[in-house]
């Protein structure tokens, strides 16, 4: 079980839905990423520089004939971040369904 | 985003149902990831119309139409089997190793097989015993209902293993985000 620890950086909408991405693979093409999350070259390249500079992806690049070809995979520490995340959303879920629980009975008190 | 690795309490102004959509966006992603490996719907259907083509070239009776078709409806099954494999494989992802199939899956495919060999082979057997005539094309078209009815279920059944597989990588209680 991971400790919870909410991450602003993974938790923005594209980035949450890169690392999401990630999560499930080895690896993964960056033509992949940007065809299934509908995001221009320019914006995946950007959010995947984000993600390399806090050690959370590995970036590999080479070529295939002459062609070259970007792939990106979680890093150990990106991973953890993620569980970490999840866990931390998960927290916040139970607490607001354990929240949203008590209020009627509070409010039956009065 | 800080330096400290300490662990933070959970609560930085993320509502509850901002958390349960964001799970719920893990899950979908992890989902597409998932489905780029499994087997598409076409499949089934090519691989059964090539099973109930070799049994209607069984039952012919002759040896041209045997040596032609046979051989050319197995070419064509395994063509589909590649073309099936080779858009995975452009797509370029690797599934993660905790996310792929595990001995269930493995069973459930093993399974599928004997189920759709034994129903070609115990219906033609049967009616060629009872006398009827094209048993094996008769026992190869209900060997193909079966792949095309049960395959899609076993393929549904590995996607909801596997995401379960990923659930549990992140920790996820069953009903987080409600999109299981």
């Amino acid at each position: 079980m991971s400790t919870a620890r909410f991450d602003e950086l993974i938790h923005a909408p594209t980035r949450l839905a890169i690392v999401s991405l990630l999560a499930a693979a080895q690896w993964a093409d960056f033509k992949y990423i940007r065809d299934e999350l509908g995001l221009s070259d320019s914006a995946l390249s950007k959010q995947l520089s984000i993600l390399e500079s806090a050690g959370y992806v590995e970036i590999r690049r080479r070529f295939v004939g002459k062609r070259p070809r970007t792939s990106a995979s979680l890093s150990a520490a990106g991973r953890q971040a993620f569980e970490q995340h999840a866990a931390a959303l998960q927290q916040i879920l139970a607490r607001s369904r354990r929240d949203a629980g008590a209020r009627p009975a509070v409010e039956a008190d009065r | 985003m800080g330096d400290t690795q300490q662990p933070q309490p959970a609560g930085t102004g993320v509502t509850g149902a901002e958390a349960a959509a964001a799970l719920a966006e893990i899950q979908r992603r992890q989902g597409q990831v998932i489905k780029a490996v499994l087997v598409p719907g076409w499949y089934w259907w090519g691989m059964a119309a090539g099973i109930v083509a070799i049994g209607a070239a069984r039952d012919s009776r002759d040896l041209v139409v045997q040596a032609i078709a046979i051989p050319l409806a197995a070419l064509a099954m395994a063509v589909l089997t590649v073309a099936m494999t080779v858009p995975a494989v452009r797509r370029r992802v690797r599934v993660h190793s905790a996310v792929q199939p595990d001995a269930r899956a493995v069973g459930a495919i093993f399974g599928m097989i004997v189920l759709v060999d034994g129903v070609i082979l115990g219906i033609a057997a049967s009616l060629a015993a009872a006398g009827f005539r094209y048993p094996v094309t008769l026992g190869c078209a209900a060997g193909a209902a079966v792949l095309v009815i049960v395959g899609p279920l076993v393929n549904r059944y590995v996607r909801r293993l596997m995401l379960s597989q990923a659930r549990q990588q992140t920790n996820h209680a069953p009903q987080a985000g409600g999109t299981a």
